[in-house]
């Protein structure tokens, strides 16, 4: 019985084998394309792990508020990055796709464990991208947390490719080397490699508009565009969606600086308005990968510190009227509360925040991901 | 397979596996968040879809045009149809507004007429594949009058 079934799996994998005819099966694209998917990868696994460390610093980690748009260009990068690794990888899935059908399925132990962690780099290199894909466009198809899924989904990935890369070193870089001559289907081959590339190339001018403001226009299949939103940049989180209206910002609003101080303070908003205010043009770049620069006003949270007596370089937890949501406070680190262009916003490009960019008042600071500038700020706890 | 099951593959094996050995207790120690199950079937879903579903249809679409377009037109039409397919992979989310459907009062999210959007990369992808096949057919022509000659 299971060697009769053993022997229809055997004639079947040789019949299907045999219809790949194509030549641009062969070991030399799957190179080249492989390549280019590690470098891809190594780009899009470092560039989120440094989004991680940012967004949730473990106690030995200080974020750096210098320079102000450094997590604009890395996570811009990340999703960039993300994008054109999409074409590559089914190119080259397409490309080894043949080898699935090999008979036998392998030869030796060392080919099973090799074969074996193609299942979690397969899986997980196109869990992460439609993930990211779906994340970027806040579409979520699934029942976990994004963010934790990704993260996670990552470490595993990588460490399959590193078996992989470790497996496949030698014969990669005799191709890229070009050790081994190019055979006579190269003239298919550069056809269909400068495919692949094209394929990157428009989704990369079609999408990377969306952080790259001079090409924003050509973002045709971005989820944002840089100059679209209220006030001329976009919006993640709306003050209707964080259960936040203009009255909570009105006669009743204060901002309370508390926590480790000589003395409390607490505000109106007139009484900010009234203060030496600073201005600074920086970037809001969200996870998502849009990012826009604005010209913000408003009072240097240096100052506020200042004047509540509190230690110089304090760490800072800011709390937004928004009452619930992962978000509703963020923490300033000491490097960033000395900075002198961390202010709490009254004013964006010359007119009031609009309710949706965080009026009555918002955290704006360099270098920080977009979910951590904090809208609807009313109180600074000291730490 | 021509591979490289050495010491290099070795050394690769033991740190490899250790940082996968690390993404998986990180989805467990997560559970909550990662919710194990179902990220296991999405994963390996993924390979299911992409082995059962995806490179079949991708292998007879290429198997299609072989037998449909001569050359020297093969490559450009398979490029032209290869670009559009992942022009709408990529542009899918936006074109069905799943995100805009999930936060309707942001208007900021999926902002365009993305049919419109994506017919003009399309438009876009077709218009310069054609002039590459045009050029690669005057090409070949010249080739063959030269050969003539």
């Amino acid at each position: 019985m299971v060697r009769a079934a053993i022997d229809v799996i055997e004639k079947t994998a040789h019949a299907v084998e045999r219809r790949f005819t194509s030549k641009l099966h062969d070991e030399r694209t799957a190179a080249l394309l492989g390549m280019g998917l590690g470098i891809t990868f190594t780009i899009c696994f470092v560039t989120g792990l440094w989004s991680h460390l940012v967004q949730t610093p473990p106690s030995w980690f200080s974020r750096p508020p210098r320079p102000a748009g450094l997590y604009r260009v890395t996570q811009g990068l990340h999703i960039a990055t993300g994008i054109a690794m999409i074409p590559i990888l089914l190119a080259k899935l397409w490309v080894v796709y043949p080898k699935l059908f090999a008979w036998p399925p392998f030869k030796s132990a060392a080919v099973a464990v090799e074969r074996l962690a193609l299942l979690p780099l397969i899986g997980g290199g196109l869990f992460l991208a439609f993930s990211g894909l779906a994340n970027v466009n806040l579409w979520y198809p699934w029942p976990f947390g994004f963010k934790e899924a990704h993260y996670w989904a990552a470490w595993i990935t990588i460490g399959a490719l590193i078996v992989h890369v470790g497996a496949k070193w030698t014969v990669t870089r005799s191709h890229v080397a070009r050790r081994v001559p190019p055979d006579a289907g190269s003239g298919d081959r550069r056809a269909f490699l400068g495919t692949v590339a094209a394929a990157v190339s428009v989704v990369t001018v079609a999408t990377v508009g969306q952080t790259v403001g001079p090409l924003r226009k050509l973002a045709l299949l971005a989820p944002r565009r840089p100059d679209v939103g209220p006030q001329g940049f976009p919006v993640n989180r709306t003050a209707r969606a964080a259960r936040v209206t203009v009255e909570d910002g009105g006669a009743t609003y204060r901002l309370t600086v508390t926590g480790r101080v000589a003395r409390e303070l607490s505000f109106s908003r007139a009484e900010l308005t009234g203060m030496d205010l600073h201005q600074a043009r920086l970037p809001i770049a969200c996870v998502q990968g849009w990012s826009a620069s604005a010209n913000w006003r408003g009072v240097r949270v240096r100052d506020l510190l200042a004047m509540a007596g509190a230690a110089e370089g304090a760490s800072v937890r800011i709390v937004s009227l928004q009452e619930s949501g992962a978000f509703r406070s963020s923490v300033l680190q000491p490097d960033e509360t000395r900075d002198g262009d961390t202010l709490l916003a009254l004013e964006v490009n010359g007119e009031p925040l609009h309710i949706d960019h965080g009026y009555p008042l918002r955290l704006i600071g360099p270098n920080r991901p977009g979910v951590l500038q904090t809208k609807w700020v009313t109180g600074l706890v000291v730490e | 397979m021509n591979s490289d099951h050495g010491a290099r593959f070795r050394i690769a094996l033991v740190i490899g596996g250790a940082v996968m050995a690390y993404g998986i207790w990180g989805v467990l120690d997560d559970a909550r968040a990662t919710h194990p199950g179902s990220l296991f079937v999405y994963v390996v879903g993924a390979d299911l879809v992409h082995d059962l579903v995806i490179a079949p249809v991708v292998c007879i679409v290429g198997w299609l045009l072989t037998r449909v377009v001569p050359e020297p037109w093969r490559s450009p039409a398979r490029a032209a149809v290869l670009i559009s397919a992942i022009a709408v992979v990529v542009g899918w989310p936006s074109l069905r507004g799943y995100g805009r459907a999930r936060v309707p009062d942001n208007a900021s999210v999926q902002p365009l007429d993305y049919s419109t959007a994506l017919g003009t990369v399309l438009a876009v992808v077709w218009l310069g594949t054609a002039v590459w096949a045009t050029v690669r057919v005057t090409r070949r022509r010249s080739n063959e009058d030269a050969g003539n000659a």
